[in-house]
């Protein structure tokens, strides 16, 4: 049912709420599996969970961030709100043996949630029993319009690329950058990126150069391994940019390229000279710096 | 100015020469924002139109809360002008959309777009979204969809930022609908949260009273109740038994603001409150801060005009414990990890403004 431990993370959650909860709260929280049964109820605690926990940001060490961690590989709740947690904590003490009830009981809550519910439940699915089970709910939460639902789903989630196939998949990577979502955020990006989703990313590269709008350099991250004769005269026009971290970009994509006439545009282009061999130019620096622009 | 705005501002020009000898456009679509190389919308986008409507700096400054306001029915051009008019924080009951809802399912949606979709979409122009639930009389004449309807409200009271029970009461006065009042204040009495009343358009005084006289058995105390949509003939009364007492401004079928400032001249400003009920019919989104103009040309002081447009609702329906003000300044904040168009920084997710006046669309 659950790919890890998760009674382990249940201990360690709740380990993490009660140094953070008044004691009246902890108990009425502590309370709640043993009710957990009865549907009506499990969706009042569930709804109710930002009045009786408050909406405060989590305090988390180094060290709890990296148990997490251990337990379940890329769960991230840094940054997250107590009633997020909290919400996530009593999912995992649903009963999970009826498979059908569990996912129907699961499946109610999506259909009536507000912003911060949804939130809660989709950064849920990553550690929630019969992982599978939860695909078409998880491409269903990329269509929203909803920044922060979107947020919970693309970025330090890993559900998406150990589960989604490659058609979702690449909708989500296309929709983080139309949103403008931190896209290094999003977890298995360099490990998911497929000739599909290159092909897309350029379309939509050339889309806005035809509207006079800016390209995220991050793009070329997904497009680099598939450079091409098709996709070569992309990154010429990205090495030929007036922008640092375009150029950068480029100069990424060409050194890791199979394809020669990319590799050659190292030497060849004069704008890429002075950093063509720096090695301190990296993906995540670029991201940064782009956040950093703003 | 690029050859092709400048070709089309040409064939405009000289289509409505042509066709108006008018004089010349305004330079309005000269604007500076819609000239970049490429359009990188900056924070100038966000900033309200530079013509604002005669009665804003009568009350500039000043902060509105409307209470009842059903934006699911209203423009985006509606958000935007009510920010700019000084509305920081609004209250949408559940009402009738219109027409009737066939089924149990739309009624879910409804309720989940109330706290959802809608509540997303007034933060994007810095106002914070908060709402009632229940089950509007009309509706609740069909009663085998209403005994649905009561089956799913507790999922959507204890929901964050849900206010009170509301809107919920009398419309043709039938015994479905006040089965169905009754019951809902026995729902808010348990949760604990205030009660926003309907009071009928027809023989409105008499089902003003019995809505009252219901709370009252039911055993709810008059401070958690909220009677809207009252007249010069209901007002007295229900100040009178201790009730809250709003006031509906609204053209030709409910209050003129005319008449309201008559009426907090008379009666004062306890436990009075003004909203605008704005919908899918002829009414204004800025009934609270235009009234708060005439009142202050009129002669009402500051301090009661923020009491009766602002600070008594959220007294009145904070005693849900879900409205904290703080919020209506965080809704507003600018938010460093957002971005928009690639590089400029806008305020939380907020829309950027576009300008209505010029002819090119970017």
């Amino acid at each position: 049912m659950y790919p890890y431990n998760v009674q382990k993370l249940v201990s360690l959650l709740t380990e993490i709420i009660k140094a953070q909860v008044d004691a009246l709260v902890f108990d009425w929280l502590m309370q709640q599996p043993s009710f957990i049964d009865n549907v009506a109820h499990l969706n009042a605690s569930f709804a109710a969970m930002p009045r009786k926990t408050g909406k405060a940001i989590i305090q988390l060490t180094q060290e709890q961030e990296l148990a997490v961690q251990i337990i379940r590989p890329h769960f991230n709740i840094n940054g997250w709100r107590m009633d997020r947690l909290c919400r996530v904590w009593l999912l995992l003490n649903l009963p999970s043996a009826d498979e059908d009830r569990y996912i129907r009981t699961i499946e109610n809550l999506f259909l009536a949630a507000e912003m911060h519910e949804q939130v809660a439940l989709y950064s849920a699915l990553p550690v929630l029993a019969y992982p599978e089970q939860w695909r078409k709910r998880c491409a269903e939460g990329i269509r929203s319009n909803i920044g922060d639902v979107l947020h919970s789903i693309m970025c330090h989630n890993p559900y998406p690329s150990e589960q989604l196939d490659n058609s979702a998949w690449n909708q989500m990577v296309l929709k983080a950058f139309f949103t403008e979502k931190p896209v290094h955020q999003i977890i298995g990006l360099d490990e998911r990126a497929n000739k599909e989703l290159s092909r897309i990313l350029s379309d939509y590269a050339h889309e806005r150069w035809a509207a006079h709008r800016i390209v995220n350099p991050l793009l070329w991250r997904c497009v680099g391994a598939f450079i091409d004769e098709n996709l070569y005269p992309d990154m010429e026009r990205v090495a030929a940019s007036e922008n640092n971290l375009d150029r950068e970009a480029a100069v990424l994509v060409c050194r890791k390229s199979s394809y020669l006439p990319a590799r050659e545009l190292l030497n060849k282009s004069v704008l890429l000279q002075s950093i063509k061999d720096d090695t301190s130019v990296s993906w995540e620096g670029i991201a940064q710096r782009a956040a950093a622009a703003v | 100015m690029h050859k092709e705005q400048q070709r089309q501002y040409n064939v405009f020009k000289a289509d409505k020469q042509r066709h108006f000898n008018e004089q010349k456009l305004s330079t309005n679509m000269c604007c500076n924002h819609n000239l970049h190389d490429n359009d990188a919308i900056t924070e100038k986008d966000l900033q309200p139109g530079n013509t604002a409507p005669f009665f804003r700096e009568r009350i500039a400054g000043m902060q509105f809360f409307d209470p009842h306001v059903h934006m699911t029915s209203r423009t985006t051009d509606d958000y935007q002008a009510m920010a700019d008019a000084g509305v920081v924080a609004i209250i949408e009951p559940a009402f009738w959309l219109g027409q009737p809802r066939t089924g149990v399912e739309t009624f879910r949606d409804y309720y989940s777009s109330l706290i959802g979709w809608e509540r997303f979409r007034s933060s994007q122009f810095g106002i914070k979204h908060y709402c009632t639930i229940g089950l509007n009389s009309r509706e609740a004449n069909n009663e085998a969809l209403a005994e649905q309807v009561m089956e799913l409200l507790p999922l959507f009271i204890y929901k964050e930022g849900v206010v009170g029970v509301g809107e919920i009461g009398f419309d043709d006065q039938t015994a479905a609908e006040e089965k169905y009042y009754r019951l809902q204040l026995d729902l808010a009495k348990e949760a604990g949260l205030p009660v926003q009343i309907h009071t009928p358009h027809r023989d409105k005084k008499r089902g003003t009273t019995r809505s009252m006289d219901i709370a009252i058995e039911q055993g709810l105390q008059p401070h958690m109740v909220i009677v809207d949509h009252n007249n010069e003939e209901t007002v007295k009364e229900v100040l009178d038994r201790g009730f809250w007492a709003a006031f509906t401004i609204y053209p030709f079928t409910k209050m003129g603001n005319q008449r309201m400032v008559q009426i907090v001249k008379q009666y004062g400003t306890e436990r009075i409150m003004i909203n605008s009920a704005a919908d899918w019919g002829i009414s204004d989104p800025l009934a609270v801060p235009k009234t708060a103009a005439l009142m202050k040309e009129q002669g009402i002081s500051d301090v009661d005009i923020r009491l009766v447009t602002y600070q008594n609702a959220i007294t009145a329906f904070g005693q849900s414990g879900q409205i904290d003000e703080s919020d209506f300044a965080s809704v507003k904040e600018i938010d460093q990890s957002q971005k928009f168009s690639g590089n400029t920084v806008l305020r939380g997710g907020q829309q950027p403004r576009i300008n209505k006046d010029s002819l090119i669309i970017q």
